[in-house]
């Protein structure tokens, strides 16, 4: 498929990248390792356990949130 | 990432990856934060997860807290965050009733040398396109469309 068309950038975001199968995984950690130093993200460390998949769920959009707080720039103070 | 997989093959961990990076063995390339898993759930196993675990990350001790009895018992999924902080790892014994190790058909691939037991494009979709996130459910296109899988 030459040409993908998407309505919204965050579809055209999450669509995965047609490539041949034979090297897919090392693209993906590649592809990967750059996403995680254009936006690095804030983990918490150790282990959590999770009841249902919703829970789980739940729990990595709350950490997101944090993530994306945390790297947001502190507007300074009006003088 | 490469290191994890291969502390799994050599502590013979009985897993198969799902997710992105199932999905990127099988040409679909997407980023994502996480690796998701599934791993047969018996105590034997859960061990050899832990074992893995710390090898691949220098004995890190918060992984004395993934638990037997929990991922067998009341808590099927498992979130290890690991102190490299540059991702995470969602560990399953099962989802809802039907979905485990044993039911997810799965094949192995290989990289650098690594052997690794990869979901098939089929049990990928059937996983993806039952969820809620839009993610998965676009996943899930992407899998029919690539592999011509019927929809369901």
């Amino acid at each position: 498929m030459a040409v993908q068309r998407f309505r919204t950038i965050e579809e055209m975001a999450a669509a995965p990248v047609v490539v041949p199968p034979g090297d897919g995984f090392e693209r993906f950690a590649r592809h990967c390792a750059r996403y995680w130093a254009i936006a690095p993200r804030v983990y918490p460390r150790g282990v959590f356990r999770f009841r249902t998949l919703a829970e789980a769920q739940a729990a990595r959009e709350r950490v997101a949130d944090d993530s994306t707080a945390r790297s947001r720039p502190r507007r300074s103070p009006a003088s | 990432m490469l290191r994890v997989l291969r502390a799994f093959e050599q502590e013979a961990l009985e897993y198969v990856l799902i997710g992105a990076a199932a999905m990127g063995f099988h040409g679909l390339v997407r980023a994502t934060e996480d690796l998701d898993i599934f791993i047969r759930a018996t105590p034997e196993n859960v061990e050899r997860l832990k074992r893995a675990f710390r090898a691949a990350y220098g004995g890190d001790p918060n992984v004395d807290e993934i638990s037997a009895v929990d991922l067998l018992g009341d808590y099927p999924a498992v979130r290890y965050y690991p102190p490299s902080g540059d991702l995470y790892f969602d560990v399953m014994t099962r989802l809802g009733e039907v979905a485990s190790y044993e039911t997810v058909a799965a094949e192995t691939k290989e990289v650098q040398g690594i052997r690794v037991s990869v979901a098939t494009p089929s049990a990928l979709y059937r996983l993806k396109k039952g969820t809620v996130r839009p993610l998965d459910r676009q996943d899930a296109e992407a899998l029919r469309r690539r592999f011509d899988l019927k929809e369901e």
